[in-house]
């Protein structure tokens, strides 16, 4: 169980979570929710404890503060942007540094039989068993994509944090991405919780919802009970439903056709 | 080819560059001949009748100890160079870019003016202050980053390196300026030298540098994730803050010995890391003891040009170290990057 409770934090003098509270039982997921700078990444920053923070985050009872990096790496993984590429290594190597919390100190840095054995899982998993010596920085978005979240399955965590995770992909590796996760948070011990300004990817993703505004929460439960029309309205400042039906109608004429020779944009 | 065959390879190509080294000069000794003359001075053996104790006494005091000092100042230069790109994660950071050398030189340029000498340092007080001097500009440089910015980001770090440098060269600038006599010692100490190196300055040196080496060689997989950001680094597990403080201050104990004993030499601790990189792939377990053989074979190489093209006269190493070093850099780069188009 994630239990996170009245956590304020921010940068500098700046504060932008005010008293945000959640809890998550592991075998569920959670989106956050909610227009930009209103503190979605702050808060799974907070998580992670990547960030000083207020209040209190606990996994499992034990409070995320007073963790060394280790025990936090062994429980959270944060799943990274792949806009942090510095230098070519090869997609092993990149899945094989997800074992670092795991790894005792050595000289020449040789992984055990198991990290090995653990590498091979994740790259296997994630469909990249053909490509697995290539640079990662000859890779497509997708293939990339996929190398991080191997590297971030190697570390075995218990919660996967997501920021934005689907921002450089297209639409099938959205959908992969999304259904991978979907199975492994599906899991009694996982959980995962995700960012997303995509509201389609997320319910996609997980039941539960966390909405944030200005720093606060103002809404959290199952999407069906949360998320009406009226509270998306308020919450984003706009239609957010009826800007959905509309290009859901539009959809419909892509799969019908016209109707009487007419555009949905001429029938209205 | 396999990791260890490689690193096996480069070893070999550096004993090569180390019997180069010290065979050729003024007085050419035979290579055959090393090993009877090492076996004589380590192990007490006569020598052999047909070397002649010129050569033994040529090969003993001067040109072993000369050739191991750029060896080992090479390898140090090129291992903090390799470190400093990856915590930093800039291609164009080095050793020095913490300021380092303007500190050293600052130092030096104050035992030349002054003429001080401390009783305990005796004839390495000028080695001792430039240290000092070097050591403490860097410490001051995170102490002010710390400062400034609580996450001690890398731009910050740099830009302060980079500020406090400047500052030290214009007080250094300043004083030159006012004592013109010291100029010319001072410019050709900045130069870099591996001239009058003799087997004390060894003693000192090499065992620091090989224990800081051996140290760095415990953090290569933090290099590596470092490498991905400071905030991947944190999620992996890193203890960022500390493991990069101390991956500093190593580099900078490493690159103050080496300035202080024998001056500023650029080049190699840019460079190294970069072509290693491009032949023997990023992995720091790989790319650092492979880094620091090739700053090690390349700064002897260096020294051997300097002392032998113009012979009698001398050339600076650091001018040597660029002149040979660019076009091999670019002939490196370039060659790869075509095969990868």
């Amino acid at each position: 169980m994630l239990n996170v409770s009245h956590v304020r934090a921010g940068y500098g003098s700046d504060e932008i979570l005010h008293d945000v509270s959640l809890q998550l039982p592991m075998g569920q997921s959670l989106s956050i929710i909610g227009p930009n700078g209103c503190g979605k990444t702050t808060l799974l920053r907070a998580i992670a404890a990547l960030i000083p923070f207020e209040g209190e985050i606990t996994l499992g009872g034990k409070s995320v503060a007073s963790m060394k990096r280790r025990e936090i790496a062994a429980r959270i993984a944060v799943m990274s942007q792949m806009a942090s590429v510095y230098l070519p290594y090869t997609v092993y190597d990149t899945v094989m540094l997800g074992r670092y919390q795991h790894m005792k100190r050595t000289f020449f840095g040789r992984p055990s039989e198991n990290d090995r054995r653990v590498a091979d899982l994740c790259i296997e998993k994630t469909g990249l068993a053909d490509i697995r010596d290539r640079r990662i920085d000859e890779l497509s978005g997708g293939q990339l994509q996929r190398v991080f979240l191997a590297h971030t399955l190697a570390q075995e965590p218990q919660i996967i944090l997501l920021d934005e995770p689907t921002n450089h992909l297209d639409m099938k590796h959205q959908v992969e991405l999304i259904s991978y996760l979907r199975d492994w948070a599906s899991d009694a011990e996982h959980a995962v919780i995700g960012v997303f300004h995509d509201i389609n990817l997320a319910m996609n993703l997980t039941e539960n919802v966390l909405f944030l505004k200005d720093g606060n929460v103002v809404g959290q439960g199952l999407f069906e009970d949360v998320a009406t029309p009226e509270f998306l309205h308020g919450l984003f400042d706009m239609d957010v439903v009826g800007y959905m039906e509309q290009s859901y109608g539009r959809w419909k004429t892509l799969k019908e056709g016209r109707k009487n020779g007419q555009t949905l944009q001429e029938q209205i | 080819m396999k990791t260890g065959l490689k690193i096996t390879l480069t070893a070999v190509l550096c004993l090569g560059v180390l019997v180069l080294a010290v065979c050729i000069g003024s007085v050419a000794v035979p290579p055959g001949d090393i090993a009877g003359i090492l076996a004589s001075k380590l192990f007490g053996l006569p020598l052999n009748a047909r070397i002649s104790n010129i050569n033994a006494e040529v090969l003993w005091q001067i040109r072993l100890p000369r050739a191991l000092m750029a060896f080992f100042v090479g390898g140090a230069l090129a291992a903090s160079g390799t470190v400093m790109q990856s915590v930093l994660r800039n291609p164009l950071a080095s050793s020095y870019t913490l300021g380092v050398s303007a500190g050293a030189s600052l130092g030096a340029g104050l035992v030349m003016l002054t003429g001080i000498s401390f009783s305990f340092a005796g004839m390495f007080t000028l080695p001792f202050v430039g240290f000092v001097f070097g050591l403490g500009t860097v410490f001051l440089a995170m102490g002010m980053t710390a400062r400034l910015d609580r996450n001690m980001e890398n731009q910050t770090i740099i830009l302060m390196g980079m500020v406090l440098s400047l500052f030290v060269n214009a007080i250094l600038t300043l004083i030159t300026a006012l004592s013109r006599e010291h100029l010319q010692q001072l410019i050709f100490w900045q130069m870099g030298s591996f001239s009058s190196k003799y087997w004390v300055h060894v003693a000192v040196v090499a065992p620091l540098l090989l224990i800081c080496v051996i140290l760095l060689m415990r953090y290569t997989r933090e290099m590596d994730i470092m490498t991905f950001g400071e905030e991947q680094a944190l999620s992996a597990g890193v203890e960022l803050k500390n493991v990069k403080f101390l991956l500093i201050a190593v580099c900078a104990l490493l690159t103050g010995t080496a300035v202080a004993f024998v001056g500023t030499i650029g080049f190699v601790d840019l460079i190294a890391p970069h072509v290693v990189r491009r032949l023997f792939g990023v992995r720091h377990s790989v790319v650092l003891p492979v880094s620091a053989l090739f700053g090690g074979a390349f700064m002897t190489l260096a020294d051997l040009v300097s002392r032998t093209i113009l012979a009698p006269q001398e050339l600076p190493v650091g001018a040597v170290t660029a002149l040979i070093g660019a076009p091999f850099f670019a002939y490196v780069y370039f060659k790869r990057r075509k095969r990868a188009v």
